[in-house]
């Protein structure tokens, strides 16, 4: 497997803070890699230390299968990045900014800069100045700047924010668009799950500074079987007999609702079960956790209401 | 290091600062030519000789050109960490050190050479306009002026470092009002002179004063980049 960028035991300390907890993560070549984690869970720390910005404490980064030491800055002509807010030179034009990016980044060849505006849907803008751009353009001017040199590997910090839902969707299709055609690897970090769900390959769980899961979308979806509710008379009668088949596990949820997981049984069977014994069922109901509640479950690691910014 | 400079100056638009430099001279030796003028039939005359012409004219190009270091220097530098542009700047391949480099070079190349080149503006002006208007006693030839070459190429030299100077407050907490007033307090410092009737006192007449300072700057340049390619940028 070839792993465009790795991490080993990456850590982190902010004078006695500890930001970032021996962090091992992999991300292989031409995929996306969906960032999840609460704010201030060290995503943005993470994208820094990949770019250089910061320095880590401990712990290893393979960029390419090269080593990067606090010195390295070749391996950044490979990377487009978009970290925190887009930050530009505000009395220039978008063109004039993209222009000196790519002199820069060492590109010569600036033909491209128009198309490139034209594909994150700025048009139009040919004398306005950076200044007078609103949050939705600033951050579709970012997007265009990291990616008009065409790079291997994008780093993009929550790129949506500040879209409407058009531009959301515009800018999800243009990754894919990106990994597609260009084979681009691309590491994308949101606090907003259903952002990234439907394009990632692999999602990378982060919270206080851990990598706490590391999975394939794919492997996730497999992994992520039904959960049945059922309403009934006696949840405590209901538990106890829904345990008592194979493998299946019963939590209750309030005072009539249990979640039946992993049986091998179909709900008509269970359902029998519970009523030749005297259960009452009134409600069944089959449904799929959403990567949403697998994230927050994830996160909060039982500790319930705790709410995902 | 030619291409750096030139993104630089194209990125904080530098042309302007030719109108800067312009101003500077227009009020520096319009001054100069009034203050001459002026006092010119009186017994103790602002400016009796060539020499104190010179002086006049350094003293003032000197504190102008500090503080326009100053300004270039808040544009250049600490703006940009200010604004963050440095977080950009920095995922740039290209080693930081050279970055800085381009840029103190810039802000050290431009006071430099605006003193250097703006003194013997006056200096040239003053050549064609004093026959005419006999802005102080006497005569002056291409010769003696020829000859203050060194003392002014050295004197830009010298304040083009300590234009650096302000970085060291401008940096502590990322201000570009820091910087300029810094600029400004350390342009007067410098070039303050202490009169009494006929003799006066100036620190910068002192070579070593101003010696000193210009090597502070350069220390404190140095220092800026010195491990500016093992910091955290946040």
């Amino acid at each position: 497997m070839t792993y465009i960028i790795q991490t080993h035991q990456l850590t982190k300390r902010f004078a006695a803070d500890l930001v970032i907890d021996h962090v091992t993560m992999k991300i292989k070549e031409g995929e996306i890699y969906g960032f999840l984690g609460p704010n201030g869970a060290g995503k943005t720390t993470i994208m820094k230390m990949l770019l250089n910005l910061v320095k880590p404490s401990s712990g290893d980064i393979f960029i390419q299968g090269n080593p990067v030491n606090l010195m390295s800055y070749h391996y950044l002509q490979d990377i487009g990045s978009l970290i925190e807010y887009p930050i530009f030179y505000e009395d220039l034009t978008a063109y004039e900014n993209l222009q000196i990016h790519c002199t820069y980044v060492g590109q010569q060849d600036d033909s491209h800069i128009v198309s490139v505006l034209d594909t994150v849907g700025l048009r139009n803008i040919d004398r306005k100045k950076v200044k007078e751009f609103s949050l939705g353009m600033r951050q579709r001017l970012a997007i265009a700047r990291a990616i008009v040199t065409k790079p291997k590997i994008l780093i993009l910090d929550e790129p949506i924010n500040g879209l409407d839902p058009i531009g959301i969707k515009e800018v999800r299709e243009l990754l894919v668009l990106l990994k597609r055609q260009y084979g681009m690897t691309i590491l994308i970090s949101s606090h907003i799950i259903s952002e990234i769900e439907s394009i990632a390959d692999t999602i990378g769980v982060i919270d206080d500074g851990k990598l706490i899961e590391e999975i394939s979308m794919s492997a996730l979806r497999k992994r992520n079987q039904p959960t049945i509710k059922m309403v009934v008379s006696n949840v405590q009668e209901a538990k106890r007999l829904l345990e008592g088949f194979d493998h299946t596990q019963a939590k209750i949820i309030d005072e009539k609702t249990v979640h039946v997981t992993k049986t091998r049984e179909t709900t008509a069977v269970l359902t029998k079960r519970l009523i030749f014994q005297g259960v009452d069922v009134e409600e069944v109901v089959t449904f799929h956790e959403t990567l949403e509640e697998y994230f927050v479950n994830r996160i909060n690691g039982g500790k319930e209401h705790v709410a995902i910014t | 290091m030619w291409q750096l400079l030139k993104l630089e100056w194209r990125k904080h638009r530098m042309a302007r600062y030719f109108l800067s430099f312009f101003s500077c001279i227009v009020g520096i030796y319009g001054f100069v030519i009034f203050a001459a003028l002026s006092s010119k039939n009186d017994i103790d005359s602002v400016i009796p000789s060539y020499n104190d012409f010179l002086t006049l004219v350094t003293l003032l190009t000197n504190i102008t050109f500090i503080i326009l270091g100053g300004v270039i220097l808040s544009r250049v530098i600490i703006s940009e960490f200010r604004t963050k542009t440095i977080n950009v700047l920095f995922t740039y391949p290209i080693r930081r050190k050279t970055l800085m480099l381009a840029k103190l070079l810039l802000v050290f190349s431009l006071t430099a050479a605006g003193l250097f080149l703006g003194t013997w503006i006056m200096q040239g002006l003053t050549y064609f306009l004093q026959p005419s208007l006999g802005l102080f006693e006497g005569t002056f030839t291409m010769r003696e002026m020829l000859d203050t070459f060194p003392k002014t190429f050295t004197n830009a030299i010298m304040m083009g470092a300590i234009a650096l100077i302000p970085l060291y407050f401008g940096m502590r907490k990322k201000s570009t009002s820091a910087t300029i007033t810094s600029a400004v307090l350390i342009g007067f410092l410098i070039n303050s002179t202490v009169s009494n009737g006929g003799s006066s006192f100036s620190l910068s007449d002192v070579i070593i004063i101003p010696l000193i300072f210009s090597l502070l700057g350069a220390g404190i340049a140095y220092l800026s980049i010195r491990n500016i390619d093992r910091k955290d940028v946040v």
